[in-house]
């Protein structure tokens, strides 16, 4: 039920899921208890570590805790963490039921739009219903979306992309934009302010979900044809009505970013946003490699995460762990601790041309000038991102 | 068929030692959830009938917030928030403070005053 004259909401689409009048609140109750837990809550956690947990720590063991398993041993049993633990999980767990609750009433009418969507054809839409869903996407479902992005409810079904699609507004608190697209929004822009010389033609998005990361590449090089891929269909049927609806040609299939279909050297530039985590130790091997087949010489990857544990401080490292037991994010940990430098080096680039390195959010940037009141929360590392990636 | 699933597959992790307190502060905040979702009716219905006397159903369930209206509806749900967690606020401010002596103290004090 957002408007353009209140850029603070989400823009609307004709294959938005609407929303009645509580709906729409219970949405908004949402986002606002996550606001607070960032605002006023997730901060009390370090007062409780330096004035409990830090000194009991040095009292049993004589020193600092050295690592975030030391810290997580004793801040699991402080009533803070607990407190903060259960508010943080259970903001996660209605977020999801909001988003639920109004594509669930409009299940069967908000499908045939979508399904009707999908004749038009500025982009396209490729779907491969032999594809198997990889094991990190069937263990758990992944941060706590009930079903995941594969799993289908009804005939030709999308409703894990409309559910998507909202909840990433409630939880990034907005400041993602009114169309969620900042990460691949920010990737853009410093490709074009950083190098300036290179002009993608071909440009692939990994794992693009509902691909509102993939659109701001269509709006920047629109000279390039835009690929993107995904292993859930529901993700891409609605991801596809929604690009053709905005008008953006961009051309969907179902594939495994680990193994694609794509000839060798037929992309400039591939990306991926918040990707990597969601895999595992083989497949995230297997996605660099991929991209060294598929990248054009001179070609570039460049894949947004959050930053790597490396040189954190352990109760630093300890919470920005949270997700790993806590949302479902098995890989989390795993991906947050994994050499980047040697894993671009396995997947045959060389390691001269890797980089990492925080980028500003354009959003953000852009939101700064527009309202001097605004204030970001600790979403996307306060206005910056990670990257990772490698010129071939 | 057509009926979405509603529980994430994956363990539940629970927080205190009795898996019981989590679940009912889960109950707590889905209950503040729905009090201010009532609020923002009534703030709907608030501003409709400023404008006009009699108004239909239909006028609440097609209301859309205007920027200003959604900035002090997240400001009401704020101050909300920080009555209902008040509790949380408070282990804030004693951390944040030279208030963490045990209450025996005090007592000693003023037992012992002479």
């Amino acid at each position: 039920m957002s408007n353009e004259n209140n850029p603070t909401m989400q823009a609307e689409h004709k294959v938005s899921t609407p929303t009645n009048h509580d709906e729409f609140a219970r949405q908004e109750f949402v986002r606002s208890y996550k606001q607070y837990l960032v605002k006023h809550v997730h901060g009390t956690n370090q007062l409780a570590y330096e004035k409990r947990v830090k000194p009991k720590i040095k009292h049993d063991k004589g020193r600092d805790p050295q690592n975030r398993f030391e810290v997580r041993d004793e801040m699991v049993a402080d009533p803070q963490y607990q407190m903060f633990s259960t508010l943080l999980r259970t903001s996660q767990e209605m977020m999801w039921s909001s988003c639920q609750i109004p594509v669930q009433r409009n299940l069967k009418d908000l499908n045939k739009k979508i399904n009707k969507r999908q004749k038009t054809t500025l982009g396209s839409l490729r779907l491969d219903p032999e594809l198997k869903t990889p094991g990190y996407h069937t263990a758990v479902d992944i941060h706590c979306m009930p079903g995941g992005y594969h799993s289908e409810f009804d005939k030709n079904d999308a409703s894990a992309g409309m559910v998507y699609d909202r909840a990433v507004h409630i939880y990034a608190m907005g400041q993602m934009g009114p169309y969620n697209d900042d990460i691949g929004a920010s990737i853009a822009l410093w490709l074009k302010e950083n190098h300036p010389k290179f002009q993608p033609v071909k440009i692939l998005d990994l794992g693009c979900s509902v691909g509102n990361s993939t659109v701001p590449y269509v709006d920047t090089f629109p000279k390039a044809e835009v690929y993107a891929l995904d292993v859930a269909a529901p993700m891409l049927r609605y991801g596809h009505a929604r690009a053709e609806d905005m008008g953006r040609k961009i051309h969907f299939s179902q594939q495994n970013a680990e193994s694609t279909d794509f000839e060798d050297e037929s992309f400039d530039l591939i990306v991926s946003h918040i990707l990597l985590h969601e895999t595992s130790n083989k497949a995230i091997k297997n996605i660099i490699s991929e991209c060294h087949r598929l990248l054009k010489k001179d070609g570039m990857m460049v894949h947004a995460e959050t930053p790597q544990y490396k040189g954190m401080d352990p109760f630093d490292a300890f919470m920005l762990d949270w997700d790993t037991r806590n949302n479902n994010e098995p890989f989390w940990a795993g991906s947050h601790e994994i050499d980047l430098g040697q894993l671009s080096r396995e997947g045959g680039f060389d390691p001269d041309k890797n980089f990492e390195t925080m980028i500003p959010s354009a959003f953000q940037v852009a939101e700064a000038k527009r309202s001097l009141t605004f204030q970001g929360g600790d979403f996307g590392g306060g206005g910056f991102w990670f990257v990772y990636g490698n010129k071939k | 068929m057509s009926k979405l699933q509603r529980k994430a597959r994956g363990e539940r992790p629970t927080f205190f030692q009795d898996p019981n307190i989590d679940k009912v502060i889960a109950m707590v905040m889905g209950l503040a959830g729905e009090v201010a979702v009532l609020r923002d009716r009534l703030d709907t219905i608030e501003h409709l009938l400023e404008k006009k006397a009699g108004i239909k159903r239909s006028e609440i369930d097609d209301y859309k917030p205007s920027e200003t209206v959604s900035a002090r509806r997240a400001a009401w749900r704020e101050q909300f928030l920080g009555e209902v967690l008040r509790i949380v606020e408070i282990e804030k401010e004693a951390l944040g403070s030279e208030d963490g002596q045990p209450y025996d103290s005090a007592v000693a004090l003023v037992e012992e005053e002479k």
